[in-house]
């Protein structure tokens, strides 16, 4: 296992590097270099120009630019940001990265927990009519044109039924004179999140440990996490930050939703599609044979085998998150990497474009690990190979 | 299902060796049985009024070719068939109790205590992602909850694993680090876990090669002796059920055409599609002769020949034939046999030889 | 290289799965020897279709996207026949069109307003029209966005855009923008995706093994955020952004599919036959492993056009494009002139066209699973 691991690490630092190395190999190709951008006016001398272009060090061979872009990347400096001139790229990616997380992860673990139920559910019963309207409002959901539906979420939502604030990330009349930085309060928000997630995982393995049926231990990790979200919700809202906490949790959960609804669709159809092939499959009729409930095969048999081809599919969601996170976060305005990613092109603001991309790609790399260790944990024929 | 528990101490290979077996006394009594397959097209008669009987310590083989209704026979008995086939007419009964009139429940907790069964691809029956121990285990948890301890299930299954020729460390092992033979053996020990009075072996060695298989059904025939209890063998195979069952049936397109003790219906098989099947597979023991070929198809069973079902590729055939169903009549000894001209048969053999 | 196929025609090599076609049906009577090859092969062909066509029309789901594919390309086509016969070009040009639609407003007190659409403030019908507009009074205004109108020589059915230019004209004009995108698109894929997933797995080895690592550099580039940075970066039209979705998506997941694909056919007996008999590598490639390859490609083809169109839609909803007219730009101009939380009281500005996108993008998904069924049999419906 270790050695997977750490074979795997190295596989995708190397991959990382190769990414960079397109990303620069794209600058290169432009028309002009990034002088151009800054010096574009004829007014400005051209003895400025030459001047500006050994400070960036333009006027270097090729090959040191290249090393040195990319050393300069993995110490952290991604250069200056033109549109927000006095701040560091990475200070801006840096501030708007947890946002961004947030947004993807809670998405994702929404979408994926939720579809690989419903996916499951309906295959075990096939020819019901919620199947047949699930998998029409799935391949719905998978082909919407996504910015479209955001709009109509956000207007459905927002403003017409005014259940959530009109996009953004705080509502400003509540935080005037607030004594607290709506990042703090945020990380620790993610914080305690965290905290109770652990805490729940903790909970569901003791329970598997201690319940010998499957009815109850179903029952008990119900009641495990409707005490854990309660004890999260309780802990803040005994605490003086709760109005800003309250204010920032409400203004996530549109976007979160619109964007986790997308991915539903796609991970519901395909458990049901692989839910479907495994129950065709010998060991199945073998369960069955051996007289185990139905339950029981379908959860435990069943839908066990079907989680295989739904986790390598997460690795391909994952592109489709990336870019419905930068729609989502430009069209609720949620200030995360996505937003700034295309304010910083929309003003040729090629650092921080850059930037941003870069961060995305370290995002893509890291969920690509989490799936093949998952993977690996879940299929015990790829662990010893 | 606790309740008789409380009084054995244990579920143990030891206490099925000394199990008490009347050969006289019918364990599973297959009636009249009718079972056909709903599809777009229609109905397929995929098990047609068939009957036998399997008594106590007894090993009965079916054989028949592909597509004859033989694997439907043994998810029949087990009631594993798919949602679209319906029982038509007929019992199964196990120890005098009709299993098609239990209920769905009462039906999954007779299944593996009172009837196991060994597929055919051993390969697959085993599920890739759990320990084959854990898989064992799945079965007793599911039989005997709360009657064994985790020690006491793990002793049994170590003594199941020695007793199919497995070493036990094996049980803490993925199915995939198993080779065919050892994957066919460990389900032979799942087979044995809850020690059923009746094991059904659908195709136990098809997907083997030719040695393993050998010593696959030797374990089998030793521990269907020692352990005293019945067994249903299913190949396509005749060589194979001719060496390790007491009785024989031959089925043809859905219907049991000849059954008798398996040394009479070898010698002297009286159907003339017995007779074909029999004398299309080479024998190095016995006299050197020709080998008939049967020609043409099994019929489709969505529109099943009338009368006699072998009757357009029987060389015998008649007018009757194709109008009056035979039925299956001893010939004696408890031979039977579904033909109309089954005193012919034994003519063939000469004009054969010839 | 014709001995191997004169003596061995396999019925698999044209995706037909193997099932009784007798000589007779195929040659015509002739005798095989008789008949020229590609007549063989068309039949095998039509047969293969025939079969094809027979399983997927008991799909209901895919049957209807097949339907709703006819009616976009019936829309498409419709554009220049209605501009050259019907429409005013300049009236009725999707970019350059203009018609200030005269509407009827009901004049409400001020800050009364309801709907934007139907009524109008009176401070602000005072300086529009005139001072002497009293509150209920009806007054008729050029606007745009203009509703649908059914009235004078001009109709407009979707009504008008923010400049003044008529909806429908723009939908149908951006489906053909559509169509053409995604096939240039799709065909890139499966091209390039066919002969990678086919060359890899035949020579496997060190070539399958730079090509598939490639594959997973490519699956790992988060596509739309490359696209958008290549677009920013050059100016990308039509053409060029449909072979650029293309070959991102032809080198990275479908290729490692069809790989597979071409995996399980390279162990063919037929293949090997093919080799014994002297068949060069690309021979076996290209006549034999390819072919087999196909129905999977036409699947993935469906699926391609998909993500092409939702893929350009979103650039052109940033803005990002240089295109005339599009769905995602339409939705966009809507958008950036402050229609973004309109709903539906100016429905005909992002409805129509963010529907066409879905609509047109659900029905090859459909098709798409159709086929997927037909060649994934443990699908279908009992």
């Amino acid at each position: 296992m270790v050695r997977f691991l750490v074979g795997r690490v190295a596989q995708m630092a190397v991959l990382f590097v190769v990414f960079l190395s397109i990303v620069w190999l794209m600058l290169q190709a432009m028309p002009g270099d990034i002088s151009d951008t800054l010096v574009g006016n004829p007014d400005i001398p051209l003895a400025t120009r030459f001047e500006l272009r050994e400070r960036l060090g333009l006027d270097q061979p090729l090959l040191n630019q290249y090393v040195t872009y990319i050393t300069n990347f993995f110490r952290g400096e991604m250069g200056v940001s033109f549109s927000r001139f006095p701040q560091d790229v990475s200070t801006v990616l840096w501030q708007a990265l947890p946002r961004t997380l947030v947004l993807f992860l809670s998405a994702t673990l929404l979408a994926f927990w939720l579809g690989f139920k419903t996916g499951k559910l309906i295959a075990w019963r096939r020819g019901a009519i919620a199947e047949k309207s699930l998998i029409v409002s799935g391949v719905f959901l998978q082909t919407v044109f996504y910015p479209w539906f955001a709009i109509v979420m956000l207007w459905l939502f927002g403003f017409f039924l005014g259940w959530f604030p009109i996009g953004r990330f705080i509502d400003s009349n509540v935080w005037q004179g607030s004594p607290y930085d709506s990042n703090d309060i945020f990380f620790a928000m993610i914080l305690s999140a965290l905290v109770a997630v652990v805490l729940y995982t903790v909970a569901r393995l003791v329970i598997k440990r201690i319940a010998n049926n499957l009815v109850t231990q179903d029952r008990l990790t119900t009641i495990a996490g409707v005490i854990t979200v309660g004890a999260l919700v309780g802990f803040w809202y005994l605490r003086p930050e709760w109005p800003y906490v309250f204010d920032i949790a409400r203004h996530t959960v549109l976007p979160v939703v619109t964007l986790a609804l997308v991915a539903f669709g796609a991970t519901m159809l395909l458990t049901r599609g692989s839910m479907l092939e495994t129950l065709g499959e010998d060991y199945i009729l073998t369960a069955r044979a051996k007289g185990v409930p139905d339950r029981v095969i379908r959860d435990r048999h069943a839908a066990r085998n079907a989680l295989l081809p739904v986790t390598t599919s997460l690795v391909l969601a994952l592109s489709f998150v990336i870019g419905g996170g930068i729609v989502t976060e430009t069209i609720f305005s949620w200030p995360g990497m996505g937003l700034i990613f295309l304010q910083a092109i929309n003003v040729s603001d090629i650092p921080l474009a850059v930037g941003a991309l870069s961060i995305t790609g370290v995002l893509a790399l890291v969920g690509h690990l989490v799936a093949d260790i998952l993977y690996a944990v879940l299929d015990p024929r790829i662990r010893i190979a | 299902m606790t309740s008789t528990l409380e009084h054995e101490p244990a579920l143990s290979l030891e206490s099925l060796e000394n199990r008490q077996i009347d050969p006289t006394r019918p364990l599973l009594e297959v009636d009249r049985l009718v079972m056909h397959y709903k599809i777009k097209a229609g109905e397929v008669s995929a098990v047609e009024d068939v009957s036998f009987t399997v008594h106590q310590g007894e090993a009965v083989g079916l054989v028949g070719e592909s597509g004859c209704g033989k694997t439907s026979i043994a998810l029949s008995l087990l009631r594993l068939l798919p949602s679209n086939a319906t029982y038509e007419q007929g019992e199964i009964r196990l120890n005098g109790e009709n299993l098609l009139e239990l209920s769905p429940e009462e039906m999954r907790q007779r299944r593996w205590k009172d009837i196991a069964m060994v597929f055919q691809g051993a390969m697959n029956s085993w599920n890739p992602v759990y320990r084959v121990g854990d898989q064992i285990r799945e079965a007793l948890d599911t039989h005997y909850r709360g009657a064994m301890t985790y020690a006491e299930q793990r002793a049994h299954m170590e003594k199941l694993f020695q007793a199919v020729g497995l070493p036990p460390a094996m049980l803490d092992r993925y199915p995939h680090e198993f080779s065919g033979g050892m994957r066919q053996r460990a389900v032979i020990a799942m087979a044995l876990s809850c020690s059923p009075e009746l094991i059904i072996a659908d195709e136990p060695t098809t997907a083997l090669d030719v040695i393993v298989q050998d010593q696959i059904l030797k374990e089998l025939k030793r521990i269907q002796a020692e352990l005293g209890m019945s067994i249903i063998y299913i190949s396509h195979d005749i060589a194979v059920i001719a060496e390790v069952t007491d009785s024989l049936g031959v089925m043809y397109a859905g219907k049991l055409v000849e059954y008798g003790p398996t040394a009479d219906v070898f010698a002297r098989p009286r159907h003339p599609y017995a007779y074909l099947l029999l004398r299309s597979t080479p024998s190095i023991t016995g006299p050197r002769r020709q080998l008939a070929p049967l020609e043409g198809e099994p019929p489709d069973l969505l529109h099943p020949p009338t009368g006699c079902r072998f009757h357009p590729r029987c060389p015998f055939a008649t007018e009757r034939c194709a109008t009056d169903v035979p039925p299956l009549e001893d010939i004696g000894g408890g031979h039977k046999v579904a033909c109309w001209h089954h005193d012919r048969v034994p003519a063939l053999e000469g004009a054969l030889q010839r | 290289m014709t001995t191997v196929d004169d003596q061995n025609v396999h019925p698999a090599e044209l995706g037909v799965p193997a099932s009784g076609a007798s000589a007779r049906e195929l040659t015509g009577g002739r005798g095989l020897a008789h008949t020229p090859l590609w007549r063989i092969r068309l039949r095998l062909l039509r047969r293969s279709l025939g079969i094809t066509w027979g399983l997927f029309r008991q799909n209901r789901m895919g049957m209807f996207g097949l339907a709703l594919i006819a009616l976009f390309a019936v829309m498409a086509i419709s554009h220049p026949i209605l501009m050259a016969t019907v429409w005013d070009p300049a009236i009725y040009d999707p970019v350059d069109g203009y018609d200030a639609v005269m509407t009827e407003f009901t004049v409400v007190e001020n800050g009364a307003l309801t709907d934007e659409a139907s009524q109008i403030e009176l401070n602000q019908a005072r300086i529009e029209l005139n001072p002497m507009v009293t509150v209920g009074q009806v007054v008729t205004i050029p606007t745009q966005p203009a509703p649908p109108t059914f009235e004078g020589e001009h109709w407009h059915i979707l009504g008008t855009d923010v400049h003044g230019r008529d909806i429908m004209s723009q939908l149908l004009f951006s489906t053909r923008a559509a169509f053409f995108l995604g096939a240039v698109a799709a065909i890139t894929t499966v091209l390039i995706a066919t002969s990678i997933g086919a060359v890899a797995a035949y020579f496997g080895g060190f070539v399958d093994n730079a090509l598939m690592r490639f594959a997973d550099l490519i699956l790992l580039m988060p596509l739309l955020p490359v696209l958008i940075l290549l677009s920013a970066m050059f100016s990308m039209n039509m053409v060029i952004l449909g072979i650029m979705i293309g070959v991102l998506s032809g080198f990275g997941g479908v290729a490692i599919v069809l790989k597979s694909q071409a995996l399980a056919i390279k162990v063919k007996a037929f293949i090997d036959a093919a080799k014994v008999a002297g068949g060069s590598d690309w021979h076996v490639i290209f006549r034999h492993i390819v072919p087999n390859v196909l129905p999977l490609s036409f699947l993935f083809m469906m699926f391609g056009v998909t993500e092409a169109i939702a893929i350009e839609s979103t650039l052109s909803f940033f803005g990002l494009l240089n295109v005339d007219m599009t769905w995602g730009l339409m939705i966009q101009s809507a958008r950036d002139n402050g229609y973004l939380l309109s709903g539906t009281s100016y429905w005909w500005l992002l409805f129509p066209a963010g529907l066409a996108v879905s609509f047109l993008c659900f029905a090859f998904f459909l098709v798409g699973r159709g086929m997927d069924e037909v060649i994934n049999p443990r699908l279908r419906a009992r």
